[in-house]
Order: structure tokens, then sequence, then C-alpha cells
């Protein structure tokens, strides 16, 4: 899944190709510049179907021109700059615009684009012909000043403007960063010179590209020190630093060769390998996004991306997931702990009640209809009462009232509001008590006559009821109507016969009714 | 980007593979909070087991004392046979052997349907209290026959006698002859109350 990409480093002369593996750049192959460099590229690429390359190209002829185009997004962006990359270079196969931020104009607002492609293409069409041919995956193609931004970002070299220069198998690098974007290089033909000799031309070529970048107003004519750090070669860092002295434009800094490995992180280079290391190893692990590549060369390798995308999607969706539902899982654990605590607690405390009850009278059912069935039971008791306490209450006042003679006896068990509801109710039933206990009463009613009374002798009569309507008032006995023979009311009829012989001898009637609250 | 037939098959395997795994990574999910929702569920029921079983066990003393305290009704209850089922044989039994016993001259009753009085909720079963309402007319000579008859019908159990109505009226002149008519007649609802208690041992 994650292949280890060749680079094929392309300088004028010859092309190297490495393999990065890891924090080590191996040197696989090398091919000359001429048709049968191609061949023998060719045949090697016939065992390499799918495999991931960079090409990175360390050319002389290396174009730069600095445009601006109104600031815009997406697809409009990309129009522009490929009519303005077409306007200016006639192969645009590799052509790059490299942005350098907004710029405020009066008018509006303007994106400063570099605008780079090499001047002789040619040379490198049969190479990506060769990859493209053999189905090889090619991520991009790079130019060393390309990847100047990051390596001096490696080598800790964060001024607004630096020169990075480098000994390079191709012959001496310049590289003009401003604000960590490539504003301009050059390279320049070394050949075989001996230390001091090339620090004295690394001195002088330096001189002159400022001087140029100057001219191209690249660089202000009047200003602080031109930060310049120079990769020497490894065991050149003491002349290089002999010779390269600082003075009011120019502000060097020597890195020891064995220094920029290590800040780049490369621990192994293949032997003879100058500081292009340093470049190919960034274009291997950490390439950047600017590349000269058209989208065409780089398709199977944006379907291999957008393989790896959809597959760590995947693994990442059911990573979060997994981690997820780990979580939840753990919670189902502690929820299923506390469930067996609770249960633990629960039984614990049904055996110990079990105990205690145990020791309980014997009963042949449970508490719960135990307490039922008794409750239930004393309160339908308790509405329930015995005619006798009747019988016996009235028997004791008719001994004290030997006139009176009974008829019928009415003993029932009624609610309050049956009594109410009485079509003779003469007189409201008695209040219930506030506790509501006494939901039902019992009732008498007494049919009778009056003895040793002359039927005419209304008050008499009157008297004699009510005082035996009195007499039965107590024991919890309350009077709820008395009826006489006669209605004195003032809403009845009176009527009288007196003096006639129509006497007829039959003693007057009455009724009483009473009643008793049950507890 | 439009793909080609071919670059669409490459992407296929990885698609499907993203897929499965997410799936995979869904189901897990899925299955947790399945898993977790009967979890609480059940820790629910637990603790409210257990908040039961507490409480229970805190109104034990209670408990203790109401059944010390209602163990004696409900014993006598069940040695008169007012708990369990109705026993209308043995009441028309006691109905004929208490006239023989007081010579009651005339004694005519009827027992109606059984009616549910009232169900109390119990557990592990309801408590239900039935009723059967029994009209009794008497012919008496003194009203005490009545008074006789209803003790009787109280010690001779088999139910719980609740007296709802009692009508006593007078009918003659009393012993005057060489027979004895009857001077009162005594018509009452009565309501035999016996208790079906479903958690009972049998």
């Amino acid at each position: 899944m994650f292949a280890a990409p060749r680079i094929l480093y392309f300088t004028a002369e010859d092309h190297y190709l490495y393999h990065s593996a890891g924090r080590a750049l191996e040197l696989e192959a090398k091919f000359s510049g001429d048709e049968a460099g191609i061949s023998a590229f060719r045949d090697y690429l016939r065992g390499q179907r799918g495999a991931l390359f960079a090409v990175v190209a360390d050319l002389a002829g290396e174009d730069f021109h600095e445009e601006q185009i109104p600031s815009l997004r997406g697809a409009d962006r990309e129009a522009i700059l490929s009519r303005r990359l077409a306007q200016r270079y006639r192969d645009t196969r590799l052509a790059a615009a490299l942005s350098l931020g907004t710029v405020e104009t009066a008018e509006r607002r303007n994106e400063r684009v570099l605008l780079t492609s090499f001047t002789n293409t040619q040379q490198l069409t049969p190479w990506l012909d060769a990859l493209q041919e053999s189905g090889a995956r090619l991520s991009g193609v790079y130019s060393i000043p390309l990847l100047a931004p990051a390596l001096a970002k490696k080598l800790a070299a964060r001024e607004t403007r630096l020169l990075l220069v480098t000994a390079n198998h191709a012959g001496l690098r310049q590289c003009y960063v401003e604000n960590g974007k490539l504003r301009f290089a050059r390279l320049e033909r070394t050949g075989d010179m001996v230390p001091q000799a090339l620090a004295v031309f690394v001195r002088s070529e330096t001189q002159r590209l400022v001087q140029y970048l100057v001219t191209l107003r690249a660089l202000p004519r009047e200003g602080s020190a031109v930060q310049v750090v120079v990769v020497a070669p490894p065991g050149q860092k003491a002349a290089f630093e002999q010779a390269l002295t600082s003075d009011a434009r120019l502000q060097f800094r020597v890195m020891d060769y064995a220094d920029a490995l290590s800040h780049a992180k490369l621990k192994r280079v293949p032997e003879g390998a100058a500081a292009e290391a340093l470049f190919l190893h960034l274009a291997a692990r950490r390439a950047p996004s600017e590349q000269f590549a058209s989208r065409e060369d780089r398709r199977r390798y944006r379907i291999w991306q957008l393989q790896r995308g959809i597959l760590a999607t995947g693994i990442g969706v059911f990573a979060v997931c997994a981690a997820f539902g780990g979580y939840r899982w753990f919670q189902v654990l502690s929820v299923r702990g506390d469930a067996a605590d609770q249960t633990a607690q629960a039984s614990a405390a049904a055996a110990q009640y079990s105990r205690i009850t145990a020791a309980f009278p014997v009963t042949d059912t449970t508490t719960e209809n135990l307490k039922a069935t008794v409750v239930e039971f004393r309160r339908i008791a308790e509405r329930t009462a015995n005619p006798e306490q009747a019988f016996r209450h009235v028997s004791r006042v008719l001994e004290r009232n030997p006139q009176f003679e009974l008829d019928a006896l009415r003993w029932s068990i009624a609610k309050p509001a049956e009594l109410r509801a009485s079509p003779n109710a003469a007189k409201p039933p008695p209040a219930v008590p506030a506790e509501g206990v006494a939901d039902a009463l019992v009732v008498v009613e007494l049919s009778g006559r009056v003895n040793a009374t002359q039927r005419n002798d209304y008050r008499g009569i009157t008297a004699q009821v009510q005082g035996f309507a009195s007499a039965l008032i107590g024991d919890r006995y309350e009077l709820v109507r008395t009826q006489l023979p006669f209605d004195v009311t003032s809403e009845g009829v009176l009527s009288g016969d007196i003096g006639t012989s129509a006497e007829t001898g039959e003693a007057p009637r009455f009724t009483i009714t009473l009643s008793r609250r049950l507890p | 980007m439009k793909f080609t037939r071919e670059e669409l098959r490459r992407l296929a395997l990885p698609l499907v593979i993203a897929l499965v795994l997410s799936a995979a990574g869904g189901s897990i999910i899925w299955s947790a909070d399945q898993a977790l929702a009967s979890a609480q569920r059940v820790l629910v029921a637990a603790q409210a087991e257990r908040r039961q079983d507490n409480e229970r066990l805190a109104r034990i003393a209670e408990e203790e004392r109401e059944v010390r305290a209602t163990i004696d009704v409900y014993q006598q209850l069940k040695r008169l046979n007012i708990l369990g089922e109705e026993r209308r044989l043995e009441w028309a039994d006691a109905i004929t052997r208490i006239r023989t016993q007081r010579e009651l001259l005339d004694l005519r009753y009827v027992v109606e349907r059984e009616r549910l009085l009232t169900s109390m909720p119990g557990k592990p079963a309801n408590v239900d209290f039935y009723a059967s309402t029994m009209k009794v007319g008497l012919q008496l000579l003194h009203e005490e026959d009545l008074l006789r008859f209803l003790d009787d019908l109280r010690e001779s159990g088999n139910a719980f006698y609740a007296v709802k109505k009692c009508d006593i009226t007078r009918v003659g002149q009393g012993i005057g002859g060489a027979t004895m008519a009857p001077r009162l007649r005594a018509d009452c609802d009565i309501d035999l109350i016996t208790i079906i208690d479903r958690a009972a041992k049998k």
C-alpha cells in the first residue's frame, strides 16, 4: 500500500535512478542522456509496472517569470493560469504556476504568480513517455528549485529573503526564496574544482545573482544583508567559511553536508551523491504540491491515490467505529456490573426478608393477602349491625310508655344518601362525620298507636308522641322524623269532629324514624 | 475528473473493502448500542427490585406487627369457613336445624345468586369478597325468636352474616286458642359473605 518511491534525478548529461527506503537513499541505476539511456530505462521499466516514480530535474534552462492575475478560485483561476502558461511557453506539458500571494491594487485584488518551465522540455519528454508507456505511476515532475523552499525550511533557514546554495551533481545551484516561496534559481556548471576555488566561485556567483535580482527588482537596492545558506560539500566547510565572509550585502551561513543530511533526516546516501540527495529525499518523502507534470501524466498516480484514500477512509471509519463501539462496550460492561450489584443487593435483601419472616407466625397465605383480607373484612364488619341492640333499646322505652303499642318495626342498614332521598323525610338526616367512617346508618322505623288518648285530642296526642320520640333519642340514636295521625303544619290540612257520636274508638297512629351511625 | 471503465474497475475493490469496513464498524456500534440498551433495561429492573426489596425489609417490623395483629382474625375466618367457597348445603342444613331446635312455626328462605362484593389487590393474587343475599320470612310468637334465629345463624358459621334489613309486623293477637298462632311476622335480607383468598394454601 505504501510503495517506496523511485526518484529519477535528471541532469543535462546523465540521469540517476534512486530508491527511497525510509531514511536512506539508494542508487538503483544510472542512465546516459542519449537514446541508449532511454532504451535502458525502458528495459528497466518493464519489470516496474505499477511502481511509483518521481522525476527531479536539475537543468540549467529553467525559466521563472512573475505575473499578476485577478484573484480567482477554482476553474476560473485554472483557466487563466493555463492561458498565461500557454502564452509564455510553447510546450506546456511541463509548466507550472506557483502562487506568491495576493497583492491589493487600487482597482482590484490580484494574485502574484510565478510561471516556470524548462526552456527545453524535449529532453524530458522521451523519459516521461517511457514512464507512461510502462504503466508506472508518476507522482510528479519536480525541479531542484521547486524543492528549495522545503529544504530551506528543513535547514532551519527562515529568513524573509534567503539564498540557498548547494553544490549538486549538475553544478552549483542557487535558489532565491522569499517569504518561503521560490522566486528565482540558476544553475552554473562547476566541473572539477578544488574546494578553495569552489568556495570563491560560490562567492562570486552569489554576488552576481544578487546583482541580477536587484536588477530584476526582486531584491531591494538598499536594505539589510541577504542571508545565504551554503551547504558545503563533505569536508569543505572550513575552506568555504574562509572564503565566504559576510559583508553588508551578504550574510553567509555555511552548513556542513553531514549536518544538512541530519536536518533533512536522511541517514544514508549513495557514495558519490552530492547535495542533490537532500532534494531527492524531500521529493520522495515530503514532496510539495507544486510540480510540472500534467494531469494526464499523473493520472495513474491520482487513481492510485484515490484507491489509497478510499481504503484509508474505510479503515478510518472502521477505526472510529471500533473505538466508539469499544467505548460503548465498556459502558455495557459497567452497566452490567451495576445491574449485577443491584441484583446482588436485592437478593441479599430478599434473603434477609425471608430469614426474618420465617420467624413470623405461620400463615396460610402471603402477608399482603393476609392484611388485605382482614382489613377489608373489618371494614365490612364495621358497616354491619345486629338488630338486637335496636330491639332492646325500643323495648326499654316502650316499657316506660305502656300507652304506646307498636304495629311494625322496620330495621335496616342504609346509607345517608338513601335516607335523605326518602320521600317522607321530614328533617335532614344526621350529618356524616368529617372522618367519613360512618358511611352507613342503622335506620329504625316504628309504626304504632297511642292508647288511652282521645283521637280528637290533638294537643295531647302530639305531646305524647313527641315525648315518646324524645324518649327514643339516646344510646346514639337520633330522631329522623315523626309522623303524627294528623298534620299540624301550615302546609297540611287539619280537620276535627268534636262532640259527634261517630267515635270509632280506634287509637291514633304514628310513625317515628330513628337512625344510628355505624362506627 | 472522468474515470474510464478500467479506472472504475480499479476503484471498485477498494470501494467494496471500504464499504465492508464501514458496515463492520457500523455493526460494532449498533450491536454495542443494543447491548447497552438491554443492559440499561436490566439495570433499571434490578434497581426497582432492589428498591422494593429494601423498602419491604425496612417495613418488616411493621409487617410483623400487622401479621401478629391480623393472623388471629384470619385464622378465625378460616375456622368459620368464611374463607373459602360458598357452602350452600351447609347453609340449608343450618337453617333446618335452627328451625327444628327453636321450634319456629314457619320459615321460608331464598338464597340469591352469588355476586362479587369487592376485590382487594393482593400479592400474588387478589382477595375477592362475595355475597349471596338470603331473603328469610319467619312467623314468630315473640320477637326474641328472630334474635335467637339470627344468633344461631351467626354461630353456624360457613359465612359472615350481615343483616341488611328486618321488618317485623304484627299479624295476630297471640296465644288464644288450642293452637299457637303467630303474633309477628319477620322478613329479613341477610348477606352471606364469603372470602376467596387466591393465594391461600389449599
